[in-house]
């Protein structure tokens, strides 16, 4: 019998606040000089006392919301003890048994199919500082001391507590996936792994032969989506051959090495843990009545599952294209702003799809830092869609645009784009081309023989031929003259 | 005016006189610098006299009266302070070898609020090592002697304060009292000490014991003074989440307007054994009870039952388990002493086993315990529930009264060293001064005089929670039956005074 995987996953948001979860220091701290954003506060120095950002509760009751938990009124906060340099204080200021946000879901999507993962809770706590390991002269093997940078210490984290009912390390993904898409719709986090405002703490077991759960491990260490599928197929495939040779896993902590590729027992007393949770007196309970939780909840902007299945529906794209577009709140808005300005939904779509994501990939940019208004491309594309310009043609304005930080009017006047006539570069491109294919009446001309201009005249009538009739005759006459002397 | 005469004076004297330009706040310093020289070395109630910056917050006083402008509630009183309340550029030791050289780098809301009322800083008196004792003899810096006799001990753990008031070292001392670590030695040394309602005085700066129990307070020889005291210090501060915004009385307008017993419920506790309390002590109850009755106050007695048979655990289990945590972050890594070892573990073992002090360690070894899985459940646990029950009897008795008078301590300081009492006798001593922590109300240790051997006696006051006014009201009027305590008469090696 195949035994079923049971993932549960522990996720800390970093939350988006300009102050730290008990004290004023700003939470600017990558690339910071370590140790300046520090205060007697979170460096724990005798005498102070913690005092709240409310700004954090009011983006963990957001998280919550939208999560669909159940906000609790009056929740306190607990030390966590243990002793360890990155922690000042020797106890971490967390949440316990009451945590401020309880219950909820979150729905994923995998292969095209939706799932229904259901939550434990949500809870604030405060980040830990940072240990470096390295010696005088910057190596970091056989470090013979370790330095430690409170700066990130006392970083407002949220953290979002599944039940057990990921199945799969592709769910895992689509799970992650979906957090930091919602925190990044929200504001309260920029949810980013590679830097630490996402991070991911791994339950897996494998369900035993009568169906009951098994021996539960913990991974921790994961600093990608990458290492997350590649830790649980790993961990998956671990126990699988443990349990095949007829033996018993140990609950345990284990790391993941993402080097190797391979998970590896933390051994000692970190596995026999007892924090000695108590009630953290120096703080009054966390305010959230229903009065304020309404208030944030009349806050909350649209979803973006439910920007996803809106937009498929009002602008009758298919969900795959919505999928893409709804991936950034931002660039949903764009494209809705395109189309309110009367592009046609089916050509923005593309052209946000293969166009803008090209530009904003090309140059590492975000879409709100995209140098095309929504409203020009609209004219853009309403263009194409009025059969004005080609679709080629618009492509060479919006590089224009992008390459010669051109305005929209120029760009257009400049490709030759504006009413639909053709000039300037455009019309040197025909022009050159005619030449090409009339190479002894150019000649004539180049060598100052076409006394009576007939030669000249007989070029421009090729042009304009070419042309439609959509240039303007002297203005091709003057780049005959320039382009033949 | 002679030095003597200076170092009798009550804040309000001094103040008054500062501000009628009858003397200056220089003048008034050095009298009692001079007279903390003279006669410290055979208190030990100081720790640390910061002189020089005395003579700067004593300058700044008399330019400000010479400017004409409003000098503050307590213009030019000099004040020490407690070793474990943070200071700015002064040490703050908590009477251990952990801190034993730590500056703070800021003032605690308590010691700025002082200062800004135009008190003038004189220095840090000693205490039993971060609060943990009732004598000052876990004091990394020796203990400190009481001012009435040297041979009697001078009670803690705010003991350096209560013996410097006494002494006449100054009229006010600010202490902290987590379970009755500013009454006991207040009434040790014959003087007036107040733990106020559990947020009614900012812990910000102070260095934490039991966060849900400490509280800062004053000590004084006059009601008056220790009204004006908590007139300054009783404010609602954004640094301390716990000291929380609340309709302020004027305590120092309740202790001069117009108050009266008459009609007053007073409630005398009752239930324990008395006879492992103090008779003279009892006589002073019995005196207290007279002054009411004759001022027109309906007098009765009461029972706390559940606070009797259970707030000494309850207190022990909260408090230990508190500083097991709040001690914690003395690793030797950013302040504080150290030690270093071979590896992040040792070096914490290193310096936490030299750096505290036995009764220290004691506690964190056993409030550590009462958080350990297991004995969480058994101990921690229905101490909580123990503690909302107390609260609840508490709030049922102040239902029909309107303030508890009770012994502060079952005896008397007449003795040398570690009291050898009796186990229910040293039950008592934490239990009528615990039960005001655990409920959080406004509690009083009065002075009432003494005995014919010169020993102080005292009774305490208990109100209901925020109503350190109503407190300070009653103690007012059996202050006045009764007088203020003197100066004690030290013996130096000059002879007597």
């Amino acid at each position: 019998m195949k035994r079923q995987v049971v993932i549960g996953l522990e996720i800390h948001l970093q939350l988006k606040t300009r102050s730290k979860l008990f004290c004023s220091c700003s939470t600017d701290y990558v690339g910071a000089i370590p140790n300046t954003n520090v205060c007697p506060i979170c460096l724990a120095v005798p005498g102070t006392l913690p005092l709240l950002n409310e700004l954090a509760v009011e983006q963990a009751v957001k998280l919550g919301l939208a999560l669909h938990c159940n906000i609790q009124d009056q929740t306190r906060f607990y030390r966590k003890h243990y002793f360890y340099a990155d922690l000042p204080k020797a106890y971490q200021v967390t949440q316990y048994d009451h945590p401020i946000a309880m219950g909820g879901y979150l729905d994923i999507l995998v292969e095209g199919k939706e799932k229904r993962v259901h939550l434990d809770h949500l809870h604030l706590e405060e980040d830990a500082g940072k240990l470096v390991h390295q010696t005088a002269d910057g190596r970091l093997s056989g470090a013979s001391h370790s330095f430690v940078d409170y700066n990130r210490g006392g970083m407002p984290l949220s953290e979002i507590v599944s039940k057990p009912e990921i199945n799969s390390s592709a769910e895992a993904v689509a799970y992650i996936t979906q957090i930091r898409q919602l925190a990044r719709y929200l504001k309260v986090s920029d949810g980013e792994m590679e830097s630490g405002s996402l991070r991911v703490d791994v339950n897996v077991s494998l369900s035993k032969d009568d169906g009951s759960l098994g021996t539960r491990v913990e991974i921790k260490n994961i600093n990608s989506l990458k290492s997350i599928e590649r830790a649980l197929e790993f961990e998956i495939a671990r126990q699988n051959r443990i349990l095949d040779e007829g033996e018993a896993l140990i609950q345990e902590t284990r790391l993941w090495d993402d080097a190797v590729g391979v998970t590896r027992s933390m051994r000692g007393k970190e596995n026999a843990n007892d924090y000695r949770y108590f009630l953290e007196m120096d703080l009054a309970p966390i305010n959230a009545d229903i009065e304020y939780v309404e208030k944030i909840r009349h806050t909350l902007t649209e979803m973006p599952w439910d920007k996803r299945n809106r937009i498929v529906e009002k602008y009758k794209i298919s969900f795959e294209e919505s999928l893409l577009l709804t991936e950034q709140k931002e660039l949903a808005d764009y494209f809705e702003d395109c189309v309110k300005n009367g592009a046609s939904a089916a050509r923005t779509s593309n052209w946000i799809r293969t166009e803008v994501l090209r530009v904003l990939r090309d140059q590492k940019i975000d879409i709100s830092n995209f140098p095309i208004a929504s409203k020009d491309l609209a004219t853009l594309i309403k263009k194409i869609d009025k059969k004005e310009i080609s679709n080629t043609l618009a492509k060479d304005v919006m590089s224009a645009m992008l390459e010669k930080n051109m305005g929209l009017d120029k760009a257009l006047h400049d490709c030759g784009g504006d009413s639909g006539r053709v000039t300037g570069v455009n019309l040197q491109l025909v022009i050159n081309k005619i030449i090409e294919t009339e190479p002894e009446a150019a000649e004539v001309v180049r060598s100052g023989q076409d006394k009576k201009g007939a030669k000249i005249k007989y070029l421009q009538g090729l042009v304009m031929r070419e042309t439609r009739g959509s240039a303007d005759h002297q203005e091709v006459i003057d780049i005959l003259k320039r382009t033949l002397e | 005016m002679s030095s003597v005469n200076f170092i009798n004076l009550t804040a309000k004297e001094i103040t008054d006189g500062i501000i009628n330009k009858k003397w200056t706040a220089k003048e008034i310093l050095s009298s009692f610098i001079g007279h903390i020289k003279k006669h410290d070395m055979f208190l030990n109630s100081i720790i640390t006299l910061s002189e020089e910056q005395a003579i700067a917050d004593a300058t700044r006083v008399d330019a400000v009266i010479a400017r004409g402008e409003n000098p503050g509630l307590l213009a030019g009183v000099p004040f020490l302070v407690k070793d474990n309340i943070c200071t700015e550029g002064i040490k703050t030791t908590c009477g251990s070898k952990m801190l034993q050289n730590w500056v703070p780098l800021y003032d605690s809301t308590a010691v700025k609020n002082m200062r800004e009322a135009g008190a003038v800083l004189l220095g840090k008196t000693n205490m039993d090592e971060f609060a943990m004792g009732d004598t000052t003899e876990t004091s990394f810096f020796g203990r400190t002697k009481n001012p009435r006799n040297i041979s009697f001990i001078a009670g803690g753990s705010s003991g350096g304060s209560a013996a410097a008031v006494a002494a006449g070292f100054c009229p006010i001392a600010l202490g902290t009292d987590t379970g009755g670590s500013i009454r006991q030695p207040s009434a040790f040394c014959g003087v007036h000490g107040m733990k106020p309602s559990y947020g009614q005085v900012s812990r910000y700066g102070v260095v934490g014991y039991a966060s849900s129990l400490d509280q800062v307070g004053p000590i004084t020889r006059s009601i008056e003074d220790m009204a004006t005291v908590m007139d300054v210090l009783a404010k609602a501060d954004t640094n301390d989440s716990t000291c929380d915004a609340f309709d302020r009385q004027s305590f120092s307008l309740l202790g001069k307007g117009k108050q009266e017993l008459k009609g007053k419920k007073i409630a005398i506790l009752s239930g324990y054994d008395k006879k492992l309390v103090d008779k003279q002590l009892l006589e002073a109850i019995d005196q207290t009870v007279k002054i009411c009755i004759e001022e027109g106050a309906d007098v009765f007695e009461v029972e706390l039952p559940i606070a009797l048979k259970y707030a000494v655990a309850c207190y022990n289990i909260v408090a230990f388990s508190d500083a097991s945590s709040k001690l914690a972050c003395y690793d030797g890594m950013r302040y504080g002493y150290h030690e270093d070892g071979k590896n992040l573990s040792e070096m914490y073992k290193k310096s936490r086993s030299s750096g505290f002090g036995e009764e220290v360690r004691h506690r964190i070894i056993i409030g550590t315990a009462f958080l350990t899985q297991g004995y969480y459940e058994e101990y921690y646990i229905p101490a909580t529930k123990v503690r909302q029950l107390i609260v609840e009897e508490f709030m049922n008795l102040y239902q029909k009264a309107d303030v508890l008078i009770s012994p502060v301590s079952p005896t008397l300081p007449n003795r040398e060293g570690i009291i050898e009492e009796l186990d229910a006798q040293s039950y008592l001593k934490t239990f009528f001064t615990c039960i005001a922590n655990l409920a959080g109300i406004p509690a009083l240790s009065l002075n009432v005089g003494f005995t014919p051997e010169g020993v102080p006696t005292n009774v305490q006051l208990c109100c209901p929670r925020y109503e350190d006014g109503t407190l300070l009201s009653i103690a007012t009027i059996i202050e006045k039956n009764i007088g203020s305590p003197y100066v004690a008469e030290l013996i130096s090696d000059e002879g007597v005074n």
